[in-house]
Formats: C-alpha cells, structure tokens, sequence
C-alpha cells in the first residue's frame, strides 16, 4: 500500500518504554489526544495481538463532543514494531522502534493508503507521483 | 475536514501521468487545448478530456473569453490537497512532542 507519509522520532527512553507508552491505555491516555482535547482511559481499548482491537476516544474539552478511532492490531513485534488498520479508512499506521546505541529510541511511523473514496486503482497508482510532483512544484514558489 | 468526496475528485484526477503532465504545463501558465496537448501525441479531443476531468475536480478552470478558451490551474486546490496531507502529518509529528514531555515528566 502507498505510503502517504513517514515522522520520525527519538524519544529518550528504552525502546520497552515507549513501547508500553503506545499500547497501554494509562500512558496513552496522557498524550495521545491533540491540544483542546483530552482522551480518557476509560476510553481507550488495547488488545494487544494480531487481530485485536485499538480504540481510541478523544473528548473535545470545550464542547465535549468525541471522536473514537476503531482499529485493528495487524502485527505485534514486542518491543520493535506495531501496526493497525483503522476500521473507517482503512488507513494502516506502523511504528517501527530501534533501540540506539545511547539508550535512546528511534520511532519512525508511517501511515500507509488513504480513504475509501480516495483508493480508486488510479488514484493509488497516482499518488506518490502526484505528491513528489506537487511538492516540487510549490517548492519552486510558482503558487506565490 | 473538508469535503472528502470533493478531495477524491482530486486525487483520482491527479492520478494519471498525462493529467500530472499538463498539471505541470499550466503551473508554468495559462495554455490553450493545442498548446497543452503539444508534448503528447493526443488529439485536441482527448487532451480536452483530460482538461474536463481536472476541471470536475477543481483544478483547471476554463477562461470563457477567447474562443481558444485557455485553462488556468488552481493553485489553491492543490494546496488544499497537500494540507491535507500535511494535517495528518503533522498530527503525528504533535503526539510525538507529546509522547517526549510525557516520557520525560
């Protein structure tokens, strides 16, 4: 599947620390949500297998409106590699962990495909051309 | 977020080497059908279809003034199409700050 973007991290923990920090709910709970929102661990479900469930709900902290995120474990490699697939979209995100040599981890995910309406077999097959094509168009500055 | 079926007319009009072709050819400006259709061995007809497609979707609208009616790309739109994908990004890019406060409090 297409990759649709790669971030990457090193975070100053073992890499069996940030691996409990992105699958159990008391530590997820403390950043997973974006600003303005928060994500209550009651909220938050992790079976943690090929085939269980992850479920996320954000609270909108002024409006109290949520937004819960279904997915499905795909691969569970503890401590080096965890992906899902989210029910909706379809969306496949992968951590990959590797311990550096100074005590630190590099964390580098990636979100694979994209929704539903936008994974037409041309659209697949176009898109990493159209994304490198628009970026270097808008690089060169020609939309200012 | 914005309208997702208008953002899938978009991805499925780039995602053809032909369209990303004359995308770029108008980046550089305005061009009429002939024009557009020069570095291609596509008739006026087919090169037109393409247009229409970038124009359902948004990207290509069509000057009614001359009777040559050039096509002018919508810069905006395809920077709609790459926000998007920045926003996803940079959703990632925020839980990991946060993810670094956490571990460190």
């Amino acid at each position: 599947m297409s990759e649709t973007f790669t971030v990457r991290h090193v975070h100053a923990a073992t890499v069996e620390r940030v691996f409990a920090c992105l699958t159990e709910p008391e530590h997820l709970t403390r950043f997973w949500g974006s600003v303005g929102t928060s994500t209550p661990v009651e909220g938050i479900v992790v079976d943690l297998r090929p085939g269980g469930a992850f479920e996320t709900t954000m609270v909108n902290d002024t409006t109290g409106h949520t937004h819960t995120m279904r997915a499905e474990y795909l691969r569970v490699d503890r401590p080096t590699f965890l992906s899902w697939r989210e029910t909706d979209s379809g969306v496949v995100t992968e951590l990959a962990l590797s311990p550096l040599d100074d005590g630190t981890t590099e964390v580098v995910t990636t979100r694979r495909g994209l929704p539903p309406q936008m994974r037409t077999p041309e659209a697949l097959a176009g898109w990493g051309t159209a994304l490198d094509r628009m970026s270097a168009y808008l690089s060169e500055g020609v939309s200012s | 977020m914005q309208d997702v079926d208008a953002l899938a007319r978009t991805f499925s009009a780039l995602a053809d080497p032909t369209r990303l072709t004359i995308v770029a050819r108008l980046a550089a400006g305005d061009a009429t059908v002939k024009e557009v259709g020069e570095p291609f061995a596509l008739t006026q007809q087919a090169v037109s279809r393409h247009l229409k497609v970038l124009e359902d979707a948004g990207l290509v609208t069509r000057s009614q003034v001359a009777q040559s009616r050039p096509a002018h790309l919508e810069v905006d739109r395809l920077v709609e199409v790459l926000q998007w994908v920045d926003a996803q990004r940079q959703e990632w890019v925020d839980r990991h700050a946060r993810l670094a406060d956490y571990l460190q409090s």
